[in-house]
């Protein structure tokens, strides 16, 4: 790392956006300072809210119309302050000196123009070629980035591939004029596990091949593990900590930056609790190490059984024709009584459809699913009606699963007044208070609306509205997916006090590794409709069998594991 | 588990607040929204007083001379007036048939008793707040019983094909399957024909048999058949999106029926919509409404609209009589304005998009 | 994308049923009996039946329904209760005119509406672009009578500029002559709710994220508008001059009546008035059946217009 050398030095960065005509403007960024050496990957790592893109942004000038940057804050850009530097002056330096990479790849590209022309774009703007040299070079430099066929895939449009290589149509654009910096806005929160390992892999390869420095923004401190040198830590607009990656990973000094690394589910160890950052602000740091010992074995009573399960999605194709899409194929398994049992696998997998096909939420093409003895797929509308209340499920997206037009009150008696749960108004009232508490909400929330709330104090909300009918089983579908690492955790906890509490039988359904094998026993792993391995946890994860889930396992990144051992 | 709360706590001190008191607040701070609110509301209360009687309950009395001058134009050279009272005075003396004719004894006794009645004898104004028409009737009390039709066509109309519009789209977006191919194929039918041509089409038949009732109720039932093929479009749409949504998959979940979904669920986060269609079509409609009664086609001849007013106007202007053309289009321009701008006020407020 | 094409006919035919039906209910059934009102001041009993029979409608409604269909397909509609003149000659020598006056004001206004609506959009924001709004929105809010009225009084008759009304048989003098007046009017009337809607495109695009995207590359944020957003807002720009293109042959009717010109909008202004439902009848059909027709051909045309449009 050359410490002498900067490519940009940020300083007393603070940034503001208008929300309208009355209110203050909102501070996004309090005045941060830091550095980017040259041919150095810097990772900016916080939880949403915290400010890093729009501090990445504010670089290039890439803020919305509505940003205001303080006149005290300087980027310096060799001799000039690109704060004050001139629109054509910024231009003449994007995607040419400095470029970027965005998070969502199908959006952020032109629909309506080819790859081809959008990569090809940037060499004749910056380089001067002209069209045949520019698409010479677009091949080339898409068959650095990895895309498979060039010379075809040239021509075509961005919705004609796929999110993995559409990410790499970005990376090509933005190597195009050989940078000094890269500035990468989380571009693999977005895709699959598998694939984020691939396309971070050859971003860490570019980097270092092509020699520049990367400003690499993420959540996700596992992959700030393998790639990154410096790490800054940002909290609500602030820095909390920066320093080399050792450093921080090894003997971190700010509570924050401990609480972050320790809260991570980890796979190999499992705590009682998952640490949150309470645990760290008020606490003395030092986690309850006590493990706690999953796994099932044949004699534990089953309260579900799912026998053959099939969904085929049916589309119009054709004249009069029907394309069949199977999303779940003979899937079989079982839920032993107050255990969890995960069900891992990436987008596309068919494990959300899985949960809602048990749910009834989508009707099944063939199959069984036994609850205490009966076929729940046989059943009518109005015998299910009984066991609805028994199987009950978290979606994954917090912000869309609570009607915004109901009071937090509302939405929690409705189901008790459906199932005639308590004997009055004023017992069901009593009820939903007595579950505000229990999920950690205080009781002024029963009166307001959904959109007051956090992400995790969403799911909060949707977790009680589950207990008011007492289920049996609970389905989590990517019900902490959506949420930061610190909030996660305290959802799982909260999870699994409830399990140990009140015996609840989960199905917890993630993308996520590490927190399947934290939360669950027995762990199945699904790949395009089918389960190929079904095993206890530790054992699935010490003895993977199937190759499909040795590739997940191995996606994993490493940096974590070998830089958390110390904590 | 704590025992049981048997004093659950107050009610906060600071609301919280839902969509509409939000969505008011917001309006409340948008100077062009109120000022468009207070215009429609003076016009709504215009209206309501015109039908009740309370004002321009004689615009049919022909007050005034022929083409009466503005109060503003008091002075001014009435060359028609001027014509007209002097064929009325230059009227040829009556033939003497009283050899031939039966009653002629008789007449000199009714003179006398007639004498005997005090008839008023109403002089015509030489000049009207806004002028006067061709049979010289006051153009303010027109201008403001016009405003009367107009505006409750447009608003009946509107609140009629709203609701056919939404509870349409609402079925058609939430149950899919054959309920949506039949409304589609309904929706297709009626939006093949050109609206001009359906609305005129519905029109030819309400004129050659009276079968849609009388009056201005004719027209409100045609605006509102025809018009409700927008809002059902928007409505759809919306049910569709709302449908697959996971507070709407969470509800099915917890056991709510159909119809609970359907309108306790899925109702209230798309009603707003439904009140922007309202208030744009209200606009639509009175636009129609002018130019239906412009063309005969709208209200009957005994009554008065904005659109008939235009009609006189047409053949007014070339010998300079402007202001029933100035009185029906600015009173029509204010009030199509006010209510545009409220409609984009209401919309952001409701829907406020981050800038 | 023959099938593609084959499926969309096939799908038109339920609703062409639906038209013929909708129309018959009206007019046949709904306003089944306007031979009182055509008989006028005849109230002779047997004068009465005899022009029922005329017109076919003492038959049962079924026999009638039969009747329209035939008609329909073999695109004979009788004669104009009115003029008696045969209904498909009328059509044809009206669309004409409407058609002289139209196609040149959708050419214009379409022009018009996406130059100025990119300007708009460029300074979005700003106190320009506010006032252009709100004078669009009064714009929009006076009465097309009232423009009509004014603009035959000052451009006509005071300013002697143009012919107040009249058509003539020679194509070149009416495109010269009479054509221009109504043609100005029509597009000053339409640039503003056109401005404003493609002026929302336009903005809808410039916050998508591939604006984003252009500009950290260092495109300019002219190249900006008129390439990237421009070729992407020209899809809902196509789409809507697209559905709106079978609304050009009934025109605009209060242009024709108000100026004389003998086209298809006046046609059926006079055929309401005089309750001559065979002509009415006649064009409600065609124009529906054009209708959906130019949908179809817009949805073909998509598909080269917007890459991600695929047929299935």
């Amino acid at each position: 790392m050359d410490e002498q050398n900067l490519i940009l030095r940020i300083q007393d960065l603070d940034v503001r956006f208008r929300i309208d005509r009355k209110s203050e403007p909102f501070q996004a960024v309090k005045g941060i300072s830091f550095d980017i050496p040259t041919n150095t990957t810097v990772a900016l790592v916080g939880e949403s809210g915290s400010g890093k893109s729009v501090s990445a942004m504010a670089i290039l000038g890439l803020l919305p119309e509505n940003a205001i940057i303080a006149p005290a804050s300087r980027i310096l850009y060799g001799a000039r302050d690109l704060t004050k530097a001139a629109l054509p002056e910024m231009q003449a330096i994007r995607g040419k000196e400095i470029s970027v990479i965005f998070q969502e790849p199908m959006t952020s590209l032109n629909p309506v123009f080819t790859v081809g022309e959008q990569i090809g774009e940037v060499l004749r703007l910056h380089m001067g070629m002209g069209m045949r040299q520019a698409q010479a070079r677009v091949v080339e430099l898409m068959n650095e980035v990895g895309i498979p066929n060039p010379q075809l895939r040239v021509n075509s449009y961005p919705h004609e591939m796929s999110g993995g290589q559409q990410q790499r149509v970005m990376i090509a654009m933005a190597i195009a004029c050989e940078p000094k910096l890269l500035i990468a806005d989380e571009p693999t929160t977005a895709l699959d596990v598998t694939i984020q390992k691939q396309i971070l892999d050859l971003i860490a390869g570019l980097q270092e091949r092509h020699r520049m420095s990367m400003l690499f923004i993420t959540h996700d401190l596992g992959v700030v593990g393998d790639i990154a040198d410096s790490v800054v830590v940002m909290q609500n607009g602030v820095i909390q900590e920066q320093g080399p990656v050792k450093a921080i990973f090894e003997s971190p000094q700010h509570p924050y930056t401990k609480a972050l690394l320790a809260c991570r589910p980890r796979l190999d160890r499992r705590p009682k609790r998952l640490p949150v950052i309470d645990d760290f602000i008020k606490g003395d740091g030092r986690p309850n190490l006590a493990e706690r010992t999953r796994g099932t074995t044949p004699e534990d009573p089953i309260i579900l059984e799912v026998k053959a399960l099939n969904k085929t999605f049916f589309l119009k194709e054709g004249l009069f024709g029907k394309r069949a899409i199977p999303a779940v194929k003979d899937v079989s398994f079982r839920l032993p009584k107050g255990k969890t049992l995960g069900l891992v696998g990436e987008s596309g997998s068919g494990k959300t459809t899985v949960g809602l096909t048990l749910m009834r939420l989508h009707d099944a093409t063939s199959g069984e699913v036994l609850f205490e003895g009966r076929d729940l797929l046989a059943l009518s509308e109005r015998e299910m009606m009984a066991y609805r209340r028994r199987i009950q499920i978290i979606f994954q997206n917090p912000y869309a699963s609570l009607n915004p037009r109901m009071t937090v009150g509302h939405i929690l008696v409705e189901p008790m007044k459906i199932h005639a749960i308590g004997k009055d108004e004023r017992e069901r009232v009593d009820m939903a208070f007595r579950l505000l508490e229990r999920v950690g909400l205080a009781p002024q929330s029963f009166y307001k609306y959904p959109h007051e709330f956090s992400g995790g104090q969403r799911q909060r909300i949707a977790i009680a509205r589950c207990l008011t009918m007492k289920p049996d089983v609970l389905i989590c579908d990517e019900s902490v997916s959506a949420l930061d690492v610190s909030v996660q955790a305290q959802v799982l906890n909260l999870l699994q006090d409830l399990q140990d509490e009140f015996g609840l039988s989960y199905i917890f359904i993630s993308h996520d590794l590490a927190v399947v094998k934290y939360i669950s026993d027995r762990v199945m792993v699904m790949n395009d409709g089918v389960i190929v391995e079904m095993a206890d946890s530790d054992e699935i994860y010490r003895h993977p069998r199937e190759e499909y889930t040795r590739k997940l396992l191995s996606s994993i990144p490493k940096g974590w594991q070998a830089a958390a051992q110390a904590t | 588990m704590s025992a049981v709360l048997t004093n659950p706590p107050p009610v906060p001190a600071q609301e919280s607040p839902g969509l509409w008191t939000l969505a008011w607040r917001r309006l409340k701070q948008d100077p062009v929204g109120m000022v468009s609110l207070a215009i429609v509301a003076f016009f709504l209360l215009m209206m309501a007083a015109a039908a009740t009687g309370l004002i321009a309950k004689d615009w049919s009395k022909e007050k005034g001379v022929s083409y009466a001058n503005p109060s503003f134009l008091a002075g001014a050279e009435n060359l028609e007036a001027k014509a007209m009272a002097a064929r009325e005075t230059s009227k040829a003396p009556p033939v003497d048939l009283s050899d031939i004719d039966p009653l002629a004894p008789r007449y000199k006794e009714w003179e006398e008793r007639a004498a005997k009645i005090a008839v008023t004898e109403v002089k015509r104004a030489e000049s009207l707040p806004f002028g006067g028409d061709k049979w010289g009737r006051d153009v303010l009390q027109k201008v403001v019983k016009g405003s009367e039709v107009s505006i409750f066509v447009g608003l009946a109309g509107a609140l009629i094909a709203t609701f056919i519009g939404t509870l349409l789209g609402a079925m058609a977006g939430y149950w899919g399957g054959r309920v949506n191919d039949l409304l589609e194929w309904f929706y297709n039918i009626f939006t093949s024909i050109p609206y001009i041509l359906l609305i005129l089409s519905f029109a030819a038949v309400a004129q050659a048999t009276g079968s849609f009732g009388k009056g201005i109720f004719s027209i409100i039932l045609i605006l509102s058949l025809t018009g409700w093929t927008g809002i059902y479009r928007l409505i759809r749409a919306e049910y569709l999106k709302h449908a697959s949504r996971e507070y709407v998959k969470a509800a099915q979940a917890i056991g709510a029926s159909n119809m609970q979904r359907m309108f306790v669920h899925i109702l209230p986060n798309v009603s707003h919509v439904s009140l922007v269609q309202l208030s744009q079509h209200t606009v639509q409609f009175i636009k129609a409404e002018v130019i239906l009664s412009f063309l005969g086609f709208g209200v009957p001849v005994d009554q008065v609209s904005w659109g008939t007013m235009l009609a006189e106007a047409q053949n007014e202007l070339v010998i300079g009589k402007w202001w029933q053309l100035a009185a029906a289009g600015a009173s029509m321009a204010i009030l199509v304005t006010a209510f545009s701008l409220l409609t984009d006020s209401l919309r952001d407020a409701l829907d406020p998009k981050l800038k | 994308m023959t099938a593609y094409v084959m499926r969309r006919l096939w799908q038109m035919i339920p609703t062409i049923f639906g038209v013929i039906l909708l129309i018959f209910i009206l007019f046949n059934w709904v306003g089944g009996d306007p031979a009182q009102v055509l008989a006028g001041k005849i109230s002779n009993k047997e004068q009465i039946e005899n022009i029922r029979r005329q017109l076919g409608v003492d038959q049962s409604y079924w026999v009638q329904l039969w009747v329209f269909v035939k008609q329909v397909f073999t695109f004979d509609f009788g004669r104009s209760w009115s003029t008696n003149e045969e209904v498909s000659r009328i059509l044809i020598t009206r669309v004409g005119p409407t058609l002289t006056i139209m196609i040149p004001v959708v050419f214009l206004e379409t022009s018009l509406a996406v130059a100025f609506a990119i300007m708009v959009a460029y300074v979005r924001g700003t106190l320009t672009d506010r006032t252009i709004m709100i004078v669009c929105t009064v714009a929009m809010s006076i009465s097309f009578l009232v423009y009509i009225i004014v603009f035959q009084w000052l451009f006509g008759f005071i300013l002697g500029w143009f012919p107040v009304q009249g058509w003539s048989e020679s194509f070149w003098k009416n495109l010269t002559n009479y054509a221009p007046l109504p043609i100005m009017l029509a597009v000053f009337v339409g640039l503003a709710p056109q401005l404003r809607l493609y002026r929302s495109f336009f903005l809808d695009e410039i916050n998508q994220d591939y604006v984003r995207t252009a500009r950290a590359k260092g495109v300019s944020e002219k190249k900006v508008m008129m390439k990237h957003v421009l070729r992407n807002a020209m899809i809902p720009i196509l789409t809507n001059i697209g559905i709106s293109l079978p609304g050009i042959f009934v025109g605009s009717f209060l242009l024709e009546v108000f100026f004389s010109i003998p086209g298809l909008g006046r046609e059926i202004i006079t055929a309401v008035n005089r309750s001559d439902f065979p002509v009415i009848k006649a064009v409600t059909g065609y124009l529906a059946v054009i209708t959906m027709i130019v949908n179809l051909l817009v949805d073909v045309m998509y598909k080269f217009v917007d890459p991600r449009v695929s047929f299935k």
